[in-house]
């Protein structure tokens, strides 16, 4: 029922968290040891953050390292920015994904470039964590992924755990990076209580330190007739639909990508490369999107053609509808996947 | 056997409480003190830690309405 | 001073409707979200940011607002749609995701748009300001004396767009008026801890425009303070600053626990609720208790009927998400 790495063993009694109280742990912990970490945003403080990410920081720490900012966006990320650039590594929260139109020059051209820019001697040691995804009648401005658009721009690392044991060893692993990290996560798999949790985000998080990774997807359940990708939310909905189409004769495999950015472009062209089909699910606009990125990647790097041609599936490139009838009809979901997989493999359901 | 009750106590009696969400199944392990379910009142939530450890078993299902003191499980 | 009897009963009318909207939202949104609350559950789904306690901001400055005025709004938009006479009905259903709603369901509840009135709203803050500024300049060129006002949070004060909008429709003498609704709240975090200065108005000097702050959630003084910058838009003199001190009845979003504010604060606002109060003024300056009556149970009525109509409409054919995409 819940998400491990198929490389991974379970424990015999589980330690089950959600991925906020993941996020929150982590954080806190590495604050406890590093007193150059601090955390700050709207809300974070006293309220623990809209969707949970820095409960009970505030009465650990106080106001000076868990600072609750102005609606300034631009001045805050910025001042990130700078802090990184002075020996700091800060946390800090962008409500939602959605609002990075406001401040995307103190991410894309300033946190993303001060390396490159000094050339090596200047790092950037900052993470911003944010809220994406819709599925909940949050309409077109506060529903987004967007996970195109900041995996494709140079300089910074983004990712996102499908889970609460992936995210606080990513967390951990974003702190201690040198570089900008966005740190992604998906509101419906966030636990944060006034809204739904997919049951399998919520898994066995050891309290000790661990690191997971930057850069390395994970095969969440091992199959050999068609490799599914999926991120965030969709990785769920594929090892729903896996389960089913396990009952129809088909066996998936599901690989859960954590990171978007830098892609791990060889785990997936080495599951290809068993299963010889391929079907990509991301709840981000279509166009020039995962989808489109990672078919490119298998197309370039593998030798022979596939069993059928390579396939995505996505939100189309149109804004998000409020009302639910539109909205779900666009959205991704297991029962989608498995439709696309019979056709696929060439199966009459 | 240890019963597992809703928190007494720490929210007014008008205030309807529910069982939100249990964060282990039917049957599986869990450790004293960690958090195995969570109360929504309202808009707040509680977590109920597990009183012992051992095997879990659900008398309470999800969404329904619990009062403080009440048994919704138990760890054997 | 005080306005004419017509449009003070106006403003009382238009306070009750909006009111009476929320109210009725208040139990549609909860449906299919209890016991256990559930943002994505009901025939309300999503965020809603209601504005109980904000009355008098709407219909002090719409009060002087014709049809051709623009006016931009954010997450926190029914009173103001409501004072600017936006298609009740075609509101309610649009937040009832309705396919007669104003865009058919696309936008929802923080995505209001009628041309009809040039009423829009949109929910990332301050953002509204820009395009406020826009319409007034387009009045201008088009040598009209329409105006533009954008509404905004006392957070958005913060915000890099509202200090460029002050600054470019000042440079541009920009026929357009920026209202603060205070409330002291951006979701948890009160004024005191994020804001410079104590009052918003004080920064209109800074970019060299009026600006009128107004206490006490009083429709009365906001008429005021709006007759006098909206006069000076239409003159051609350009923008000003109003910061309207009001209060937030509800949580930030419907099911927000709040735990951020003081237990008793809620209480004692709802004892300062603006409408009771200006009904006991209104009486007290010899309006007929029949003639509220009446204006009160019209008002409802219009609601009433606007909740029918979005509840009995049809859902849209999902197939239609892909229109308008493009006009």
């Amino acid at each position: 029922m819940s998400l491990h790495d198929v490389a991974v063993e379970k424990p015999n009694v589980e330690r089950r968290l959600t991925i906020a109280k993941a996020m929150s742990e982590a954080i806190g912990q590495e604050m406890e040891q590093d007193p150059s970490v601090l955390v700050m945003g709207e809300d974070i403080g006293k309220m623990g953050g809209v969707f949970g990410t820095t409960t009970g920081l505030f009465e650990t720490f106080g106001g000076d390292r868990v600072r609750d900012t102005p609606i300034s966006e631009t001045a805050f990320i910025g001042a990130a920015v700078g802090m990184a650039a002075s020996g700091m590594r800060p946390v800090v929260e962008l409500m939602f994904v959605d609002f990075f139109g406001v401040c995307m020059d103190a991410i894309y051209n300033l946190a993303a470039k001060q390396s490159y820019f000094s050339g090596g001697k200047v790092s950037c040691p900052m993470v911003l964590m944010t809220s994406v995804g819709g599925g909940y009648g949050d309409a077109g401005q506060h529903s987004q992924c967007l996970y195109a658009t900041f995996g494709h721009l140079p300089g910074m690392k983004v990712v996102i755990p499908s889970n609460a044991h992936d995210a606080k060893g990513l967390m951990l692993s974003a702190i201690r990076d040198e570089n900008p990290v966005i740190f992604m996560f998906h509101k419906a798999l966030q636990g944060m209580g006034w809204l739904g949790t997919v049951a399998g985000s919520i898994n066995d998080t050891p309290e000790s330190e661990y690191l997971v990774p930057i850069g390395k997807a994970s095969i969440v359940r091992e199959g050999g007739d068609i490799t599914l990708v999926g991120l965030g939310a969709t990785v769920h909905q594929a090892l729903a639909a896996a389960s089913n189409l396990h009952d129809a004769g088909i066996d998936a495999e599901v690989i859960d990508l954590r990171t978007i950015s830098p892609l791990d472009r060889e785990t997936i062209c080495a599951s290809v490369s068993k299963t010889g089909r391929l079907l990509v699910v991301d709840d981000d606009y279509l166009s020039f999107g995962i989808g489109a990125e990672i078919i490119a990647t298998v197309s370039e790097a593998l030798p022979g053609p596939l069993k059928c041609p390579p396939q995505r599936m996505a939100h189309p490139d149109i804004p998000i509808p409020f009302t639910p009838v539109m909205e779900h009809f666009l959205l991704p979901d297991a029962g989608k996947i498995e439709s696309r997989v019979i056709a696929m493999l060439g199966e009459k359901k | 056997m240890t019963d597992i009750l809703v928190p007494q106590g720490q929210w007014e009696p008008d205030q309807e409480a529910a069982l939100a969400t249990w964060l282990y199944g039917e049957g599986e392990a869990v450790q004293k003190g960690v958090t195995v379910a969570e109360i929504m009142v309202e808009k707040t939530s509680f977590e109920i830690p597990a009183p012992a450890s051992g095997a879990l078993s659900i008398s309470v299902r999800e969404d329904e309405i619990v009062l403080p003191g009440q048994v919704v499980g138990s760890v054997e | 001073m005080s306005s004419n009897h017509s449009k003070r009963l106006w403003m009382y009318a238009q306070m009750v409707k909006s009111r009476h909207f929320e109210d009725l939202i208040k139990p549609a949104y909860f449906e299919g979200k209890t016991p256990v609350f559930n943002m994505a559950k009901g025939p309300l789904p999503g965020e809603m940011h209601l504005s109980d306690g904000q009355e008098p901001c709407a219909v002090g400055v719409c009060a002087h607002l014709r049809p051709d005025d623009s006016v931009t709004a954010t997450h926190r938009p029914h009173h103001i749609a409501i004072a600017k006479g936006v298609d009740l009905n075609a509101m309610a259903a649009e937040i009832f995701g309705k396919k007669d709603g104003l865009a058919g369901g696309r936008g929802g509840h923080m995505h209001l748009f009628d041309p009809a009135v040039n009423f829009s709203c949109s929910g990332i803050i301050a953002q509204g300001m820009g395009p406020a500024v826009g319409a007034a300049m387009a009045a201008k060129m088009r040598r009209s004396d329409a105006i533009a006002v954008a509404f905004l949070g006392e957070g958005a004060a913060n915000q890099g767009a509202f200090h460029e909008s002050l600054n470019l429709a000042s440079v541009w003498k920009a026929p357009v008026v920026f209202v603060i609704e205070d409330n002291s709240y951006g979701i948890s975090v009160p004024k005191s801890a994020c804001t410079a200065v104590a009052n918003n108005a004080d920064r209109a000097a800074g970019y060299a425009m009026p600006g009128h702050h107004v206490s006490g959630n009083d429709p009365d003084a906001v008429y005021e303070a709006a007759r006098i910058a909206i006069e000076r838009a239409r003159s051609g003199s350009g923008p000003s600053l109003i910061e309207i001190e009001t209060s937030r009845l509800e949580g930030h979003f419907m099911g927000d626990p709040e735990a951020y504010r003081p237990k008793d604060e809620v209480k004692r606002l709802q004892e300062l609720d603006p409408i009771p109060a200006y009904r006991a003024r209104l009486v007290a300056d010899g309006f007929e208790e029949a003639e509220l009556d009446r204006a009160e149970s019209e008002a409802r009525e219009i609601v009433d009927q606007a909740f029918s109509f979005a509840r009995s409409n049809d859902y849209p054919e999902p197939k239609e998400a892909f229109d308008h995409v493009f006009a």
